[in-house]
C-alpha cells in the first residue's frame, strides 16, 4: 500500500467516524465540531482525487462559512434543555435501517464495480476524444466555468442572490399590521 | 487514480447513509439540516470520484454548483429557523404541530 493509499484510507475512516459521532452526540455544538472534522477530511479526499479547487472551496465555503453560520444560529437560539430530552425520535431503528441499506449499497459498489472504468476505456478505444486534459488544474475549471458552463454558473449566482433576499425577508421582525 | 472509483463510491454511500440516518432519527431541526449537509457532501464526493475516474472536469463543476445550492439552502433554512424560534422557542420538530390535523 502506498503512502497516498494509506492517506486515503485514513481520511475515509476518520470521515466515517466523525460523521457517526456528529449524528449521535447529544450536545449540538459537539455535533457541529464533528461535522467540521468531517468536512476537513472530505477536503483531504478531494485533494487526493485531484480536485484541488473543490478542496479549497470545501474548506472556505463549507467549513469556513456554512458551518460557522450554523454555529451562530445554534448559539443564537439558546437551547438550554437540549441535552435533557432524548436525542432520537421513537422511530430511530427504522432510520438506522435506512442508513444500513446505504451501507449495503456501498458493499455492492465494492463487489460489482460500476463499469465506469470499462466505459471510459471503451470510449477511448472507440476513437472518441478524451473530454478533459489535465486533471485537477484550477485553470481548467475556471475556463470551463466561464466558457461552456457560464449559464449554469450565472444561474447559481442568481439562486444565491434570491436566497440572500429570501432569508432577510423570512427572518426579519414582522411590523405590526404590515 | 490512487484508489479505484468503487472505493470512493462506497465511502460516499456510507456517508450518505449516516446522513440519512441523522436526518430521520434526530429531533433537533438544526441537526436534521446538518445531516442534509452530510448527505450533500457524500454526493459531492462521488461526483469528484467520477470526475477523477473519467478524467473529466465536468464532475467537479457539478459539485461546485451543488455547493452553491447548499449555501442557498442554508441561508433560507436558518432564516426560517430564526423566524420559527421567534414564535415558538425550541428546536424540536415534534413540537411543530400547527399544520397537523
Amino acid at each position: 500500500m502506498t503512502a497516498a493509499e494509506a492517506t486515503f484510507y485514513y481520511m475515509a475512516a476518520a470521515g466515517v467516524a466523525s460523521a457517526l459521532l456528529a449524528v449521535t452526540r447529544k450536545n449540538p455544538v459537539h455535533s457541529m465540531l464533528w461535522v467540521l472534522a468531517l468536512f476537513m477530511h472530505i477536503a483531504g479526499i478531494f485533494l487526493l482525487l485531484g480536485a484541488e479547487f473543490l478542496a479549497a472551496v470545501q474548506v472556505i465555503v463549507y467549513a469556513g462559512a456554512i458551518l460557522i453560520f450554523y454555529l451562530f444560529v445554534l448559539m443564537l437560539l439558546d437551547l438550554p434543555d437540549e441535552e435533557a430530552g432524548p436525542r432520537f425520535s421513537t422511530h430511530w431503528p427504522l432510520a438506522a435501517a435506512v442508513g444500513m441499506s446505504f451501507a449495503a449499497l456501498a458493499w455492492l459498489a465494492r463487489v460489482q464495480g460500476t463499469g465506469a472504468a470499462e466505459l471510459a476505456r471503451s470510449e477511448r478505444s472507440a476513437g472518441l476524444p478524451a473530454v478533459g486534459p489535465a486533471q485537477g488544474s484550477v485553470a481548467e475549471i475556471g475556463v470551463a466555468l466561464f466558457g461552456p458552463f457560464a449559464l449554469p454558473f450565472e444561474i447559481a449566482g442568481i439562486v444565491l442572490l434570491a436566497a440572500i433576499i429570501g432569508s432577510v425577508v423570512v427572518a426579519r421582525k414582522q411590523q405590526a399590521g404590515a | 487514480m490512487i484508489v479505484p472509483v468503487e472505493t470512493v463510491l462506497a465511502l460516499s454511500a456510507i456517508l450518505f447513509g449516516i446522513g440519512a440516518f441523522g436526518f430521520l432519527a434526530r429531533r433537533n431541526i438544526i441537526l436534521m439540516v446538518v445531516s442534509v449537509e452530510i448527505m450533500l457532501n457524500a454526493v459531492n464526493l462521488s461526483l469528484a470520484g467520477f470526475s477523477a475516474q473519467l478524467e473529466d472536469p465536468r464532475g467537479q463543476i457539478l459539485a461546485l454548483l451543488v455547493i452553491a445550492v447548499a449555501a442557498a439552502e442554508v441561508a433560507v433554512g436558518l432564516g426560517l429557523m430564526i423566524a420559527m424560534n421567534r414564535n415558538r422557542p425550541g428546536a424540536h420538530v415534534a413540537d411543530l404541530t400547527d399544520l397537523k390535523w
